[in-house]
This record gives C-alpha cells, sequence and structure tokens, in this order.
C-alpha cells in the first residue's frame, strides 16, 4: 500500500493511501472525539462530532469520511474546531432529559465524557423538550431509552451490517426522529447485546445489568469467555466480588469488537448458584462432609492401581489444569483414558458469525495436553454407559444432561467415582468423593481456542473458602501419588507444559499478553 | 425574447404526443440519437452555457462530463421533478403541460452519459403531473421513441416514472438517490459522489426538470442561439414563480439578466392594494430575503442576485407587502424546515426546531431579550457543519429576516406580542 505524509496539529506522520484522518489521527496518537463513527460499521457521517480544519479547505470536515492526502495539514485543536465540537455537544444535549442519576451508562457515557472536554457550558434551551418513549423494550436483553438517543445509528448499522438482521430502523423525521423495532421486529439476534456496547449512550442498555451497580464499582479483569471454543476476549467485571456482567474486549484476531449473547450471560449458570465449600465422601445413608486431608485420601486409595479408569475433564479447565489432570491419572492408573467434554449442536447462519458448535472454550488445548481418546468424547461416554469402567474422575460437567439415565446407572455401577465441581450436581450426588473446586472466573491459565490461540484467563474474582483450585487439587493428588512437581503457581505449569508439549515449545507465559499468542505463529514464542 | 421553455404552455392539448411533435417535437432526440456522439453532445451542452436550475446554478454539460466512461457498472440518469421549495411552481408547470418536452430532454441527457435507464422521480403530491408523465412515457414507448433499438441504432433506453412519497428532503439528489432505492430519504454523506458512486452505488446524473425541458431547443437551434442570450455568466432563459402579494402571479419565463424590479412592477404588475413592498425572496423559500432598497441594482442572474447577498436559487420569487409579519414569516419558514429536517445529522435535526421554537415566542410572547443573538448563533451553527445543503437552508432565511428586520423583531420582544398584526 502507497504511503502517505501528512500532518495533524503539526505533528507528520506517515499512513497507508485510503485510510481516513480519524484513523490517521489516531495512529500518531490525537484522539478525534466521535460517536457514529465505528472501525467496525459504515460510515455515517452523522454526528457530525469529530469535524477538523484541513488547510485549503474553506469549510470544516469530518474526519470520518475523509480520506488522508499526501502532505494533508490537520488541526484538531483550533479555535474553529472547539467552537463546532461545543456547538455539536450543546445540539446534542438539548432534548436530552440528563437523567444521569438513574441512568446506567453514567461513568461510561460519551455525552457525559464528551461534555466536560468539549462544552461545559449551561444550557441555553429554555423552550422545552421533546418527549420520547422510556424504557421501551426491544428485545429479551435490551431496553431503549428514546430520550437519551443521539440518533447516531449505530445500533440500526450494527442489525444491517453484522448481524443482516434489521430489527431496527429509524423512524419519524426531524427531532422526531427515533430508533424503533421494524415491522414488529424483536431485537432477539444472537448477537443482540453487542448494540448495548455500542451505543454511545444511556439509550440502550443491559436488561440483565441494569440498575444492578453503578459502573465506576466494578473491578475489571481481562479474560477470556468460558461459552465456547471461538474464545472471544472479554472483560469480566465484579462488584463486592460477583460478577456483574461481561463485556467484549477487541481482539480482531478472534472476536472483534462483539461477543455473542449466550457467552454474555454464560456466568449466571457457571458461577451462580450455591456452592460447595467442603468435601463430601459417602458413607452409609449419603454424602457427609469431610476434611481435604481425608477427602484426598479417599480419592488416592480409591482410585489407585484402578483397572480401568475414565478421566473426564471439563472443556472450561485451563491447558495447566489439564496438563497436570493428564499427569495425574497415568500416575493413578496405567489404564486411564482421559477425555474432555465435548458436544455440538447445529448453529444458524447469525451465531455462526461468531460461535463455535460446542461449550469447551479449551477443547483444542485439552487434545494439546494429550486429554483424549480413539473414540472421542462420544466414545467414553459410549463405553462409560456400557460399564467399561471401573472408575471414574469427573471434573466441572454434569454428564447427566438431556439423556442420562443410562450414565446415571453406569455411574452408580463404578466401583469409585469421584466428583470435582463448583456445585452439588446431579452427576455429584452419585459419586464416593466430591471435591469442591473453583470456577472459570476464579482461575488463572491458558485456553486455547479453535485456531490455535493460545490466550489468557485471569481471577476477577476470589473463590468460596473451602473450595480449591482444580490445579492445587490435582498437584496434591500428585504429591499423595508420589509424583511430587516443584511448582505450583499457573505460570511455572505452563512453562513446565512448555518443555513437553511440543506445539506449545517457545511460548512465554509473559508474552502471551491480553491479546494471546498463535501456536506455531511464533508469535509468542520468546525464543 | 423567444420561448424556450414555455414555448409549448398553453397550446391546446399541449400534452398529447401528436401535439408536442406537430410543432417539431422528438426531432432533437431524433437527431442526437442518430447523428451524435455522446461527447459531441456534451460539447454542445457545455458550449451553451446552460446551467442547472434545480438551485445550485452548476454547468450542466460539464457534470456530465464527470461520468466515468470506462465504468462497467450502468449508468443512470435521474430527472429530478420532487420540486417542493416553498414559492417555487416551475416545474409542476412544465411537468402537466409539457410531459414529452421533459422526456425529451431526460432522453438526451440520458443519451450524453450513455445511459440506458432513465428516472424521473416526481413529488408524490404531484399525483395528476405524474399521470401525465406516465401518459407521455407510454406514448414514446408506442411511437417507438422510448425502448430497445432506437431509430435502428442499437441503442436502448428506458425511462421509469417513479412517485416520491412526499418529502421535501428528498429533492436533495442524493436523498432522492436514497427514496428511489428504497431506503429512507437521507441525504447520503459526500464523498463519493453521485457521479461515480450514485444510484445503487453506479454512476448517476441528477438533473431537475427545468435543466432537462431546456435541452430540445439547445439541440433544435444551436448552443449558440442559447448562450446569445442572457449575460457573460448567466446564459439563456429561466422560469420564475412569482407568488405573495403580487397582482400578476404566476410562472413567467425570463431571458437571464433581466432587471428584477421591473419584472416586479412591469411584468407582474406590481403589489396590489396600493401598498408598499416590504421584502421579496428571490430563488426560494431557503434563500434570505431582500428589502425593497436592496432590489434598485439586481438583475435576475446569478451573479446579480448573489452580488446583492441572496441567491436566485429555484427562482422562486415571494413578495411580501408591509402587511406582512416579518416575524411571523420568518417562523413560517421556520416551521416548514423543522418539519422537512429529515433529522439524520445532529446540528440540523436539534437546531432548526430549536430556532422555530426561539421564533415561536418572539411572536406569541414570552421571549427573552438574548433572543434574536441566540438564532443568529444557533444559524451560524448549523450552517457549514450538516451533511447536506439543507442545513444552510434552513440556517440562512432566519438570520436574514433577522438582521434586516431587526427593529421589527426587537419591537415583538419589548411587547410581549406581534407589533405588525393586530
Ligand atoms: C434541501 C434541498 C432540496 C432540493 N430540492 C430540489 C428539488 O425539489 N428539485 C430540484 O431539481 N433540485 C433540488 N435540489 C437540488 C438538487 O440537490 C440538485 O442539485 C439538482 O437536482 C441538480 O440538478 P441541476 O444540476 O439540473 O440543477 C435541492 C437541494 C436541497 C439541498
Ligand atoms: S440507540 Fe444508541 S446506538 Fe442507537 S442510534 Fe441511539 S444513541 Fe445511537
Ligand atoms: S462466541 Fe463463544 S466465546 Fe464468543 S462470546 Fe459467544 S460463547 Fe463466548
Ligand atoms: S442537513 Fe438536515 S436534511 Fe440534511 S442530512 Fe442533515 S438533518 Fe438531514
Ligand atoms: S464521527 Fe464523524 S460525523 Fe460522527
Amino acid at each position: 500500500m502507497d504511503p502517505v505524509k501528512f500532518i495533524v496539529d503539526g505533528k507528520e506522520v506517515v499512513t497507508t493511501k485510503g485510510t481516513t484522518v480519524i484513523q490517521a489521527a489516531a495512529e500518531a496518537g490525537v484522539a478525534i472525539p466521535h460517536y457514529c463513527y465505528h472501525p467496525k460499521l459504515s460510515i455515517a457521517g452523522n454526528c457530525r462530532m469529530c469535524m477538523v480544519e484541513i488547510e485549503k479547505m474553506p469549510k470544516l470536515q469530518i474526519a470520518c469520511n475523509t480520506q488522508v492526502a499526501e502532505g494533508m495539514s490537520v488541526l484538531t485543536q483550533s479555535p474553529k474546531v472547539v467552537a463546532v465540537r461545543k456547538a455539536v455537544m450543546e445540539f446534542l444535549l438539548i432534548n436530552h432529559p440528563v437523567d444521569c442519576p438513574i441512568c446506567d451508562q453514567a461513568g461510561e457515557c460519551q455525552l457525559q465524557n464528551y461534555y466536560m472536554e468539549h462544552n461545559r457550558q449551561e444550557s441555553r434551551q429554555e423552550v422545552g423538550k421533546i418527549h420520547d418513549r422510556k424504557k421501551t423494550i426491544f428485545g429479551p436483553n435490551v431496553v431503549f431509552d428514546g430520550e437519551r438517543c443521539i440518533k447516531c445509528t449505530r445500533c440500526v448499522r450494527f442489525c444491517q451490517e453484522i448481524t443482516k438482521t434489521n430489527e431496527l430502523a429509524v423512524i419519524n423525521r426531524g427531532d422526531h426522529s427515533t430508533i424503533s423495532l421494524f415491522d414488529n421486529a424483536v431485537l432477539d439476534n444472537p448477537l443482540s447485546a453487542n448494540v448495548v456496547d455500542i451505543c454511545p449512550v444511556g439509550a440502550l442498555t443491559d436488561r440483565d445489568f441494569r440498575f444492578k451497580v453503578r459502573v465506576w464499582y466494578l473491578e475489571k479483569t481481562p479474560s477470556i469467555c468460558p461459552g465456547c471454543s471461538t474464545g472471544c476476549n472479554i472483560s469480566v467485571e465484579a462488584y463486592q466480588n460477583k460478577i456483574a456482567r461481561f463485556k467484549p474486549r477487541q481482539n480482531d484476531s478472534v472476536n472483534g469488537p462483539w461477543i455473542c449473547d449466550e457467552g454474555r450471560y454464560s456466568f449466571h449458570e457457571l458461577a451462580g448458584g450455591e456452592r460447595l465449600t467442603m468435601p463430601l465422601i459417602r458413607q452409609e445413608g449419603g454424602l457427609v462432609p469431610t476434611t481435604w486431608e481425608n477427602a484426598l485420601q479417599a480419592v488416592l486409595s480409591g482410585l489407585r492401581g484402578s483397572p480401568a479408569l475414565a478421566g473426564i475433564l471439563s472443556g472450561r479447565n485451563t491447558n495447566e489444569e489439564t496438563y497436570l489432570f493428564a499427569k495425574l491419572a497415568r500416575q493413578l492408573s496405567s489404564a486411564a483414558a482421559l477425555e474432555v467434554f465435548y458436544q455440538e449442536r447445529e448453529l444458524t447462519e447469525t451465531q455462526r458469525i461468531l460461535m463455535s458448535p460446542d461449550r469447551s472454550p479449551n477443547f483444542r488445548g485439552a487434545r494439546d495436553m494429550g486429554v483424549g481418546s480413539n473414540g472421542g468424547f462420544a466414545g467414553l461416554l459410549e463405553e462409560l454407559a456400557s460399564n467399561k469402567f471401573s472408575s471414574a474422575y469427573i471434573v466441572g460437567e454434569d454428564l447427566l444432561g438431556a439423556d442420562g439415565e443410562k450414565i446415571r446407572s453406569a455411574l452408580q455401577q463404578l466401583k469409585f467415582l469421584v466428583v470435582q465441581d463448583t456445585k452439588l450436581t446431579e452427576t455429584a450426588k452419585l459419586a464416593h468423593v466430591v471435591l469442591p473446586a473453583a470456577h472459570f472466573g476464579e482461575k488463572e491459565g491458558t485456553y486455547t481456542n479453535r485456531q490455535g490461540r493460545v490466550q489468557k484467563l485471569n481471577a476477577a474474582v476470589i473463590c468460596p473458602e473451602g473450595a480449591r483450585q482444580d490445579s492445587e487439587i490435582f498437584l496434591r493428588l500428585l504429591d499423595g501419588a508420589g509424583h511430587k512437581l516443584a511448582y505450583s503457581a499457573p505460570s511455572e505449569i505452563f512453562s513446565a507444559l512448555t518443555q513437553e508439549v511440543a506445539a506449545y515449545s517457545g511460548l512465554n507465559y509473559d508474552s502471551i499478553g491480553e491479546q494471546g499468542c498463535e501456536l506455531g505463529s511464533g508469535g509468542g514464542a520468546a525464543s | 425574447m423567444e420561448k424556450v421553455l414555455l414555448r409549448n404552455i398553453g397550446v391546446p392539448a399541449s400534452h398529447t404526443l401528436s401535439t408536442y411533435q406537430s410543432r417539431g417535437g422528438y426531432a432533437s432526440w431524433r437527431k442526437v440519437v442518430q447523428t451524435l456522439k455522446p461527447e459531441q453532445l456534451i460539447e454542445e451542452v457545455k458550449a451553451s452555457g446552460l446551467r442547472g436550475r434545480g438551485g445550485a446554478g452548476f454547468p450542466t454539460g460539464m457534470k456530465w462530463s464527470f461520468v466515468p466512461k470506462d465504468s462497467p457498472k450502468p449508468k443512470y440518469l435521474v430527472c429530478n421533478a420532487d420540486e417542493s421549495e416553498p414559492g417555487t411552481f416551475k416545474d409542476r408547470l412544465l411537468i402537466e403541460q409539457d410531459p414529452h418536452g421533459l422526456v425529451e430532454g431526460t432522453m438526451i441527457a440520458a443519451f450524453a452519459i450513455q445511459s440506458h435507464t432513465a428516472f424521473i422521480y416526481i413529488r408524490g403530491e404531484m399525483a395528476f403531473g405524474a399521470t401525465r408523465l406516465e401518459q407521455a412515457v407510454a406514448e414514446g414507448y408506442q411511437a417507438g421513441l422510448i425502448g430497445k433499438n432506437l431509430f435502428g441504432t442499437g441503442y436502448d433506453l428506458d425511462v421509469i416514472v417513479h412517485r416520491g412519497a412526499g418529502a421535501y428532503i428528498c429533492g436533495e439528489e442524493t436523498a432522492l438517490l436514497s427514496s428511489l432505492e428504497g431506503g429512507r430519504g437521507w441525504p447520503k454523506v459526500k464523498p463519493p459522489f453521485p457521479a461515480t458512486h450514485g444510484l445503487f452505488g453506479c454512476p448517476t446524473v441528477v438533473n431537475n426538470v427545468e435543466t432537462l425541458a431546456t435541452l430540445p431547443w439547445i439541440l433544435e437551434r444551436g448552443a449558440a442561439a442559447y448562450s446569445a442570450m442572457g449575460t457573460e455568466k448567466s446564459k439563456g432563459t429561466k422560469l420564475f414563480s412569482v407568488s405573495g402579494h403580487i397582482a400578476r402571479p404566476g410562472v413567467y419565463e425570463l431571458e437571464m439578466g433581466y432587471p428584477f424590479k421591473k419584472f416586479l412592477d412591469e411584468d407582474c404588475g406590481g403589489v396590489p392594494n396600493g401598498k408598499k413592498l416590504k421584502g421579496v425572496i428571490p430563488g426560494g423559500g431557503s434563500m434570505p430575503v431582500l428589502k425593497p432598497e436592496e432590489l434598485d441594482k439586481v438583475n435576475l442572474d446569478y451573479e446579480s442576485v448573489a452580488a446583492a447577498g441572496s441567491l436566485l436559487g429555484s427562482g422562486g420569487v415571494i413578495v411580501m407587502d408591509e402587511t406582512v409579519c416579518m416575524v411571523r414569516a420568518a417562523l413560517n419558514l421556520a416551521r416548514f424546515f423543522a418539519h422537512e429536517s429529515c433529522g439524520q445529522c445532529s446540528p440540523c435535526r436539534e437546531g432548526v426546531h430549536w430556532m422555530e421554537k426561539i421564533l415561536h415566542r418572539v411572536e406569541h410572547g414570552g421571549a427573552q431579550s438574548g433572543d434574536l443573538d441566540l438564532i443568529l448563533n444557533i444559524a451560524g451553527n448549523i450552517a457549514g457543519n450538516t451533511i447536506c445543503p439543507f442545513g444552510d437552508a434552513a440556517a440562512w432565511p432566519p438570520g436574514a429576516f433577522i438582521r434586516k428586520y431587526r427593529d421589527e423583531f426587537e419591537a415583538h420582544i419589548a411587547a410581549g406580542k406581534c407589533t405588525v398584526r393586530n
């Protein structure tokens, strides 16, 4: 691509031909305020917030739709530009209700932010505001407040251009223009809640998150969605040690700026409900609490030398956990069959924009760690159902799903069953020993997504007292089984596995960073 | 002066093919298709000096020449028959009384850019005109003047009459194209421009009815005959729609450069009932008003009206006598623009109605002393900062009214009510 030299606020910058002024300025570290512009959507040019002065052009131009030209000189802070931003902010606010105290967007609202940066004047509008619909349900996850809407049309363009589902449209004219469901549609496409993220103001809010927490109290942790093997990058946002929401975290190699609704709300299922906080052991009359010491001893004596051990991991176990589990299972039984939970389903065209057919974010990683059998997960489940195993160790998955009856009777017939999970699932109720574990949001480690990208999970909340990290449990059992390892932190486990797993050799835990690194690309290889 | 545009108006059954052809109609069309190369046609129209009559006065031949010749995409010629500018009703006369003249002109322009599909986008409210055009097009097809392999040359051209749904903004050429594409009547962000990315993303020329209706005459009589009329930069003749407090309202065809005052006083019979003239809008509702004392040196051509601080625009001349309350006139226009703003871009969507609401309280009571400066400031914040020129069109009139009749506005504010009427 041809290089183009241009000047922004006196600073000379080189960029490529076809780049817009707003992008090129951003590359040079100059942020131009904007509402309607979104890098993944078509140019609308309607908010007029991004106007800049361009040498030799009599009128100000919008930076989002103007391409750089050789030698072009752009001013983003000239008196004319400052004045027009102030004017545009005023226009956007004259009919806005300014109901920030009861608006979820407060604290992350571009109207608030830009008002402080570019306007800061008292209202000159005394002739009555236009009223519009408040609290209008657009779909299962999204609610619309017409008075707060600045008609940037990002939401409309998202539904036209990204999901191609066209649920939203602009109706009416002039300052009565508003966003509406088109032709009685419902905004329920599989990516619908992304419109909340791209709405620059509080017009579209998340029905799930609405009125839960003021956003400035949220603690944000970069992590990976546990929903499927796409491995969308997310920010896990917590309040008082509880996950309050997932937000997408942009990664153009994976999910761009989006996540799917299923993933977005998956934490309710995965992190909610009553947690196990004590190990349980089977005695006559059922499961009773016991100490970790006793529970681990029972596991060792129950599984050691097992003639046929089925080891089943969750698709949400990290590479580090999986690596340890494989070691442990082999230590316990020379005849261990290892599998990771994996089930596929049909996806619609819109789902396929982002989603993978499975629900196992680290399926690929588990395979890389040597977890896998000839018949795959389905084959192993069949073997289990036909009583091929004497004992089983099941981590983080409830296997008694839809047609669980065959599995139930098979599990009941096992000589020894260990279940390690966050909750007392139907599967756990059948166990001889139940070990309380941490969920995805409480752990650190790595997932390898479908395309072979190693990405980092971080603990967003602290696991309840009494429960333990899966890796810690595996390490203690390994120790008890006579295979003490000299490391324990995820970073240390990771560097150990890079020594053993060829595909991961050369990778460095710290250089995975917030955007991950691709296997075999050498991208993350710090060697 | 010889009539170019109104030559068939008033002739019995002027709208029929037989009448039109009996007066020489479609001879130019036949000549163009059979004997001219597109480039020759463009040169001829360039030489005539014809400028677009839709308001902006852009040279027509030059506009055509921006259409890329080597584009693999289809090209479109679109006739803008959305005429909705306040005080403008000249296109309607042509459409209803001389539809074949428009169809012929449309086809000539289509040939110039080698388009094989031409659209005539007509304002929804002009139901009668649309019917006339549809009849004319049907007659043209029947007579072999429109359609495939015209005059045996292999050139194909379809003409499609499309009725709009009735919005002023759909007269703005890119909003028209959005509407014609089946979308909301929203102007498009430029660049790209229609010449390269117009209708359905294809090279497109949009021309006004009057512009196109001039073409058959130019082809018949030659560029030189046309450019012999008018002034140095404003060639030929132009239609003026005259309305308001005037003895003989109507549509007039004048040679460009005709003295404005003479036109109003002599041709149009002046202000009736012994009243005095208070103001004139020369170019349709979106153009700045002129005071009587500003008219003396003004001639009706683009340059002269611009020099007086207004614009010739569509040639919609709105005459106001001394009984008119200028606050109410400004309010009336502001209400129109607030209602017609498409609502796409922030300054126009929010600002135009805001101005209307302030003007409303100047006229009806409750105004504050700073209101006039506030309106001027809002108008300044809109003009030049919008997606399409509607923003300017909406911002100019209140500014001009306030600057030129400020005493009257101040008096309203001081009195807390209208000081002109009752
Ligand atoms: C708000 C607005 C309304 C317009 N309305 C009309 C109209 O009704 N008819 C028209 O021919 N041009 C109208 N125009 C001008 C068109 O955008 C365009 O310039 C014109 O059709 C081009 O034709 P011409 O080159 O023959 O003048 C309007 C422009 C604006 C900004
Ligand atoms: S709802 Fe939000 S995203 Fe949609 S147009 Fe309004 S402000 Fe923009
Ligand atoms: S596509 Fe998969 S990884 Fe991405 S948000 Fe949805 S469930 Fe999560
Ligand atoms: S200036 Fe007015 S009419 Fe033109 S695009 Fe903007 S809002 Fe619409
Ligand atoms: S960001 Fe450029 S006009 Fe909105």
